[in-house]
């Protein structure tokens, strides 16, 4: 593992649609086994840039390297895995089982001639065993709850063994249950598989203890290196435009110059 | 039964039937779960434009509805992937435009006659053995195609987004997609006609949709629908002197409302 080269190294990167600036100069860094939050108010830009680290969008101007490659000579997708936000709203009349769903996430590992090998097979499962949906294998995507879908969409992420999971906001449409379930799961993926880990959320305080660093996106990039600390009333107030009030439960304690 | 079998021009009818029936539905079920559904009408008009034109300049009208079929289908691929316009607007105007277009030149060539009338509601019973070899040989090469890259076109139908970003390269599937179903429908119109290739395209994989079941059920379902459409609304035709292509259809439609009903929640 190569602590050196980030995996994400994003240098004054700016979006901007229609003479609308989504973000402006945004540059940051991620590097191997980190696990990051992105927060930041609806239109922000957290999607935007989320879509440009997967190259679904162009920046408008700036410089983005992937695993130290520019983006556009960068070809192993397969070392990114993505669940994006509508993961848990799948088309309930869409033909395919759990199974044929984390199957997708090793089509473009064994390319176009290739049939799916014992090796594959042994993957897919792990993956489904990782996210507790083993024995929901042969069920109709349709059926499952939305706990269930969100846990199936990252088994198809994992399926291609990436390095690092991104995830947009993916427990839109999920009970508190299967959410506090998920954020266990993906502290033990990054924790013990080693896996690199970047979602955008508005859960901030259920998350706080788990993640390395925050970063608050609101047009332009703030880096948290010790979230739990920088976080206050006052920078949440500041980049959501609203007054914020923390409030305490048996987790997380306000206390200090930050508490309220 | 067995007495329908004895002319040669019924044993062509049945085989060009049958592998119609699997191409239209084996692609069909990639355009249904795209939600791409208008797309087969819309090359069929399409492919009246090639047809309007070869009656009227005397060339093959076959070989010309494939070439106008392809170059509506890369038309429509293009205007979808790099304009910000809605898919279903882009085919309902080339759906118009391509039919307007087929009338004048038809009317300009004074051909509006029975073999324009034969390639808009199809002539099945009129197969040659020509007609037989060219469907054979680009129908296999399109199943061929179809079925080496199912397992990319599927993901692509699930998620074309998450599809690109795992590194399957959508624009490339995507245009190949409409290029196999244009060869396709091209290929059909002759049998069943333009007015009515769409329906033996969508409706089998639609009422398979209603079993609920994975991917290649569905498609095998959906297959199996349409052989049977094919067959049936032959030989009723046959028996009671009904044009071919219409039975086959109100043949799957019956079909469809009996899977309708019977997977009813």
């Amino acid at each position: 593992m190569n602590f050196k080269i980030p995996i994400f190294d994003v240098k004054n990167l700016s979006f901007a649609l229609r003479e609308n600036t989504i973000l402006s100069n945004i540059s940051l860094e991620i590097f191997h086994g980190e696990y990051i939050a992105i927060i930041g108010p609806n239109g922000g830009g957290k999607t935007t840039l989320i879509r440009m680290l997967l190259g679904l969008e162009k920046p408008t101007s700036g410089e983005l390297k992937l695993f130290g490659k520019r983006i556009s000579k960068f070809k192993e997708w397969h070392k990114i895995g993505f669940v994006p936000q509508r993961a848990s709203l799948v088309d309930e009349n869409f033909p395919a089982t759990v199974q044929d769903i984390v199957k997708m996430g090793r089509i473009a590992k064994y390319g176009i001639f290739a049939g799916f090998s014992k090796k594959d097979t042994q993957v897919v499962e792990d993956a489904m065993r990782k996210m507790d949906i083993l024995h929901l294998k042969g069920k109709m995507v349709g059926t499952l709850s939305g706990g269930q879908r969100q846990r199936t969409m990252i088994a198809r992420a994992l399926a291609s063994s990436p390095e690092v999971l991104i995830l947009d906001e993916p427990n839109t449409g999920v009970d508190m249950i299967s959410q506090r379930r998920f954020y266990k799961l993906l502290s033990k993926l990054n924790k013990e598989e080693k896996i690199t880990i970047i979602f955008i959320t508005h859960d901030i305080g259920v998350i706080a203890d788990d993640i390395t660093r925050l970063f608050t996106i609101n047009q332009k990039a703030t880096i948290c290196n010790n979230p739990k600390e920088t976080l206050s009333c006052e920078d949440m107030s500041i980049l959501y435009g609203i007054d914020a009030h923390l409030i305490s439960n048996h987790k997380h304690n306000c206390s200090g110059e930050n508490g309220c | 039964m067995l007495e329908i079998l004895e002319y040669d021009f019924m044993q062509r009818a049945f085989v060009a039937g049958f592998l119609i029936a699997t191409l239209a539905s084996i692609s069909g079920t990639f355009i249904v779960l795209k939600r791409y559904s208008l797309l087969s009408e819309t090359l069929a008009h399409s492919a009246l434009v090639g047809v309007a034109v070869g009656l009227v300049a005397g060339y093959n009208p076959l070989w010309v509805a494939v070439i106008v079929a392809l170059f509506f289908s890369w038309l429509i691929e293009y205007l979808r992937s790099s304009f910000s316009l809605y898919s279903d607007a882009i085919l309902s105007i080339i759906l118009s435009g391509s039919l307007a277009l087929a009338v004048i030149v038809v009317s300009l060539g004074g051909a509006f006659n029975n073999s324009l009338f034969s390639y808009l509601f199809g002539s099945i019973l009129s197969v040659s053995s020509e007609d037989l070899v060219t469907i054979t040989a680009f129908g296999s090469l399109a199943l061929g195609v179809l079925l080496i890259f199912s397992k990319e076109l599927f993901f692509i139908c699930y998620d074309e987004e998450v599809a690109k970003v795992s590194g399957i390269k959508v624009k490339f599937l995507n245009f190949l997609l409409v290029t196999v179903v244009a060869i396709i429908i091209a290929l059909s119109i002759r049998i069943v006609g333009s007015l009515l290739i769409g329906a033996l395209m969508v409706i089998p994989t639609v009422a398979a949709l209603q079993f609920r079941v994975g991917f290649k059920n569905t498609m095998f379902i959906s297959l199996l629908f349409a052989l049977f459409s094919v067959l049936f609304g032959m030989i009723t035709s046959y028996y009671y002197s009904l044009p071919s292509g219409a039975t086959i259809v109100l043949s799957v439609i019956t079909l469809f409302i009996f899977s309708l009903i019977i997977n009813k929640k």
